[in-house]
């Protein structure tokens, strides 16, 4: 017995250092380089209905403007807004839609795709929408097809407390089941950074569950404050736009595309005696330095352009074999194991950086083993580390009570 | 070696010619048989008797069975040839309507009416080409689809409860056709770019170019609709392919500020008007991917017979010399642009007088001189439209918030009284009337309570129905269907159909965000298969002919939707559920509570311990410490 245990533990021994350290290289390494931010998404919900909410229509069409403008294309922005208010019948501008008294801008031009309305506009709709589960009947239209290179913004709007949005005067939306959504979503690898904004009453409430790394969150009002409309339209009769919105969009007129406005500046553009309410940032989950972010990086569609002397050689070099872009059948075919095979792992990601000739078929069994093993040998420490910590409290307990 | 090989060569050499020559006989036939796709552009005005326009914008596109050139296309949307494809759609019609057709005033017996009035908010129909049992899934995707298509909410067409499958009485009668409304939908500019992407030129050039959105939707009613009809199969000689055919209809007030400055005297003229004038816009040239691109301008026969053109009489010499001023220079009205041919209706049975046909050819003009036509009225005129042989309407019976009546009231019209005069020599003459009714099954609509009343006078059912076609409601599952085939006798003045239900009870996720507006019930379709509504141009090369012109031709049965009923069920108290779990939280917290205490607490040990506290006023720490230094003084604290 001894004989055949001994050398089985002396390969352990041997064995774990090793795997610790490469895997702990992989771990660290690969969600930096695993995906490059390759395209942009937006997510743009007006939750109220009926005609007084007026302004938060025109809010999320002054941003479904701003994001159309700045390079985000109509296939990629889910709008969704609760209430027909362009052609609604009290509306005296019929299709027209404006967030200014001066009437200068038509929010409601030729080329709305309004994708999710009225009715259709539910917390389990939007839900849906995050976290990608539908019937396989619905439209890729109506879809959020983002990926793990994605930068995702999204925009809510409505009437708000603490910790939930209502949705449509009859349901909410609660933090947990936000903060729930989005941990799926970044389960499933839909986004690689998510922004979300909110222009509602008490918006910081909303943001108290989150826990996912990669999202950022701006709120128009802390705990017990208000969010406020900006104007009141005596043509239009109904106040126009929302003070947080009003200046967002002030922010972004000055801006085009090619513009390096970061989102901190954006974020200290607001100005709380303007705003009568304070906005609240959460950038705890959010890694990168808001400072080197341009807001374009949400707001925008602008890709990181990669100089390149020779076609696909840079981009193999850069993402180690993430992105192999010569995709001769049997690598492409290994690219996607390698791909099942992460997603099997849950995050735990693996690449040979080297290539030492190793088949990939031959690859994936090995893998799968060292990993099993690897998590069986840490659930026994775990328990045993916790025994151990046990006996010591046991003891004092026991002693203390006879 | 040799010799075997040889054979082959020479097989191949045949094959290759064999292939050439069906290659070669493919190219000619393709070119010979002329199968290209077609796109035209047609708009219609037509001045209205309330001093209103009516604009009718017509575009169709058709694309050769797909067999001769594969799935490409270059003017057919390809949108349309993949659903068409996919969910082997044999004929569909889906519109998008805000308003109500006035069947008073606008008419209700001409081919606009009876094809382009729709009821308000979506209706979709479609007959499918696939076995039974998949029609249900077909139609589920469809509608989907289109959703994604046109930015609408037609997706809740797909629940069962919702949709319902006609047997008889809807036009394209089979089996499998599926009909569905959905009332409450909002029409807006997002619907419309969709429909108009569909387009070649998209709004970008020809016709489309007046589809300026504010104006469009300031009108009175709208309908946007969309009608496509395949025959995929080849089992048919003839192959169309896919015809689709877009149509806009709306009823606009001409904004004349003149009108306004003209004194009142003259406040019966009717309202002068220009495309520019109602569109804000102008055609500056046709859309160059168009095969035809024309301007109509219809006058209407009540018209026509009080402008009182000068040689009215004899139609017939008019209509051969159809270029003579007579027509477009009248003391009543005056053109600003002169039309390039005049076309006279074929004399019809039911009129006194005939339409004339005004056509304006888009192609001539372009971008520094853009078209626009205007028509300017210089004397007051007061006409009629020609209105459907019964006019529809529908209303509620009853009051309380338990059940009620649908009536079903149909009156007899200016028309009917002529057309009676005219049959009468006959002795008994009848008028179909077939009703086509979806009821939502939380209108529990009781099926034999149906009642016959003609000319104020309640009747035996089976005296003047005919034809009887019911399906009942089931709950959560499918709507109500009833149609009928009334034969009324032609003198009738008026004639109803009531029908009773109890208002049934929804659970509280079912009500929708507005519960307390109330719940559509949608139109029902009225129908008067023996009257066909169709006009027929003379015109002289058939060969040529404008499709919407040979849609005119076309005989369709009359039709009419009522109005939308909005039926108001009683609305719970939507914050119950958490009044309810807040109360029940109270009582168990009490309930448990109280019962806890009485059964754990030990009066007589509390007593003890509370003096014992008084005794010696020791925190929790000193009496940890306490007990930790009499553990290492080696003696317990005994029980007290």
């Amino acid at each position: 017995m001894e004989t055949f245990i001994n050398p089985k533990s002396l390969f352990h021994l041997l064995l774990l250092p090793c795997l610790l350290l490469y895997s702990s290289i992989a771990y660290n390494s690969s969600p930096v380089e695993a995906a490059m931010h390759t395209n942009n998404w937006a997510v743009l919900v007006c939750t109220s209905r009926f005609w007084f909410n007026y302004r938060h229509m025109a809010n999320t069409l002054s941003l479904y403007r701003t994001v159309k403008r700045l390079g985000i294309p109509d296939e990629r922005i889910i709008l969704m807004l609760a209430d027909d208010m362009a052609c609604n019948t009290r509306n005296k501008y019929p299709a027209q839609v404006f967030n200014n008294e001066n009437h200068r801008l038509n929010l409601y031009g030729d080329n709305v795709e309004v994708d999710y309305r009225g009715y259709e506009v539910t917390v389990e709709n939007f839900l849906r929408v995050l976290t990608g589960r539908h019937e396989t009947a619905v439209p890729r239209s109506k879809r959020l097809l983002s990926d793990e290179g994605s930068h995702i913004l999204l925009y809510m709007t409505g009437h708000g407390g603490d910790e939930f949005l209502k949705f449509q005067d009859s349901e909410e939306l609660q933090s947990h089941d936000l903060a729930d959504a989005v941990k799926q979503m970044k389960e499933k690898h839909r986004f690689k950074e998510l922004l979300i904004m909110v222009d509602t009453c008490q918006a910081a409430t909303l943001f108290n569950q989150l826990q996912s790394p990669g999202v950022l969150a701006i709120g128009s009002s802390m705990k017990g404050e208000n969010s406020y409309s900006h104007h009141l339209d005596s043509d239009v009769g109904v106040s126009v736009v929302d003070r947080f919105t009003y200046y967002t969009l002030a922010f972004f007129e000055r801006l085009n595309i090619y513009d390096n406005a970061s989102l901190s500046s954006l974020f200290s553009s607001y100005n709380p005696s303007l705003l009568m309410s304070t906005t609240y940032y959460r950038k705890d989950l959010y890694k990168r330095r808001l400072e080197e972010v341009p807001v374009t990086n949400f707001f925008g569609s602008v890709m990181e352009t990669i100089h390149t002397d020779a076609a696909y050689k840079a981009l193999s070099r850069r993402n180690s074999g993430r992105f192999e872009d010569e995709m001769s059948l049997d690598q492409s075919v290994h690219h996607i194991k390698r791909r099942m095979l992460i997603k099997v792992n849950d995050g735990d990601e693996i690449h040979d950086i080297n290539p030492e000739g190793e088949e990939g078929a031959s690859k994936c069994p090995w893998s799968t083993f060292r990993n099993k093993f690897q998590k069986a040998e840490n659930v026994d420490s775990l328990l045993n580390y916790g025994l151990v910590a046990m006996i010591p409290l046991l003891v004092i307990s026991t002693w203390l009570v006879q | 070696m040799v010799l075997l090989q040889r054979p082959h060569i020479l097989l191949l050499l045949i094959d290759t010619h064999q292939f050439l020559q069906c290659w070669i006989a493919f190219g000619s036939a393709n070119e010979e048989g002329q199968q290209q796709e077609e796109f035209s552009e047609e708009l219609l005005v037509k001045p209205l008797p309330d001093h209103k326009l009516l604009a009718h914008f017509h575009f169709q596109s058709s694309a050769p069975p797909s067999t001769s050139n594969g799935c490409h296309h270059h003017l057919f949307p390809k949108a349309i040839s993949q659903l068409v494809q996919k969910f082997r759609v044999k004929e569909m019609e889906l519109s998008f309507t805000q308003g109500r057709w006035n069947y008073e005033s606008w008419g209700g017996f001409d081919p606009i009416s009876s094809s382009n009035a729709k009821p308000p908010g979506v209706e979709l129909w479609a007959v499918f080409d696939v076995p039974q049992h998949h029609i249900d899934a077909s139609w589920k995707n469809l509608t989907h689809t289109l959703s994604g298509l046109f930015c609408a909410s037609i997706n809740f067409l797909e629940s069962t409860a919702t949709y319902s499958t006609p047997e008889w009485s809807f036009p394209p009668a089979s089996g499998n056709v599926r009909y569905g409304t959905f009332p409450c939908e909002a029409v807006c500019t997002e619907n419309l770019t969709p429909w108009l992407r569909l387009l070649p030129c998209r709004d970008k050039a020809g016709i489309a170019l007046l589809l300026d959105r504010p104006s469009l939707y300031r009108g009175f009613y709208h309908s946007q609709r969309l009608h496509l009809t395949s025959t995929e199969s080849s089992s048919e000689g003839i192959d169309s392919g896919i015809i689709l055919e877009q149509t806009l209809t709306v009823v606009l007030q001409p904004n004349s500020e003149r009108a306004i400055e003209v004194h009142a005297s003259e406040k019966h003229v009717q309202p002068s008007w220009s495309l520019s004038s109602i569109f804000g816009k102008q055609v500056s040239g046709r859309c160059v991917l168009a095969k035809s691109s024309s301007v109509y301008l219809l006058l209407d026969w009540g018209l026509v017979a009080e402008l009182k053109f000068p040689n009215k009489e004899n139609g017939k010499s008019a209509a051969n010399g159809l270029t003579s001023e007579n027509f477009w220079s009248n003391p009543s009205f005056e053109l600003s642009v002169n039309p390039d041919r005049i076309f006279l209706e074929e004399s019809s049975s039911h009129s006194k007088s005939l339409s004339i046909l005004y056509m304006f050819q888009v192609e001539k003009y372009s971008e520094s001189e853009p078209f626009d036509i205007g028509l300017m009225w210089k004397v007051p005129v007061a006409w009629l439209c020609q209105q459907t042989p019964l006019h529809a309407s529908r209303f509620f019976m009853g009051s309380g918030n338990e059940r009620g009546a649908i009536a079903i009231s149909l009156k007899s019209t200016q028309f009917t009284e002529g057309f009676m005069s005219a049959n009468s020599k006959d002795g008994s003459c009848e008028l179909r009337v077939d009703v086509f009714q979806v009821v939502p099954w939380y209108v529990k609509v009781y099926f034999h309570s149906l009642r016959v009343f003609v000319d104020q006078q309640p009747r035996a059912v089976s005296d003047f129905i005919e034809k009887i076609h019911v399906s009942p409601s089931k709950d959560k599952m499918s709507p109500g269907v009833m149609e009928v085939v009334l034969k009324l006798p032609c003198r009738v003045n008026t004639a109803a159909l009531t029908i009773e239900f109890d208002k049934g009870f929804l659970r509280i996720d079912e009500y929708p965000p507005d519960a307390n507006q109330g719940f559509d019930i949608p139109s029902a379709i009225i129908s008067f298969p023996n009257f066909h509504a169709s006009m027929v141009f003379l015109e002289d090369d058939s060969l040529n002919r404008s499709p919407l012109l040979s849609k005119f031709q076309e005989k369709c049965p009359v039709m009419s939707y009522t109005e939308v009923l909005l039926v108001p069920l009683t609305t719970p108290d939507f914050s119950m559920p958490y009044n309810v779990s807040t109360i029940k939280c109270t009582v168990f917290a009490l309930y448990f509570g109280s019962l806890l205490n009485v059964l754990q607490r030990r009066v007589a040990e509390e007593e003890r311990f509370l003096k014992a506290k008084a005794a010696k006023k020791t925190g929790r720490l000193p009496l940890l410490l306490s007990k930790l230094s009499a553990k290492l003084r080696g003696s317990g604290i005994n029980q007290d």
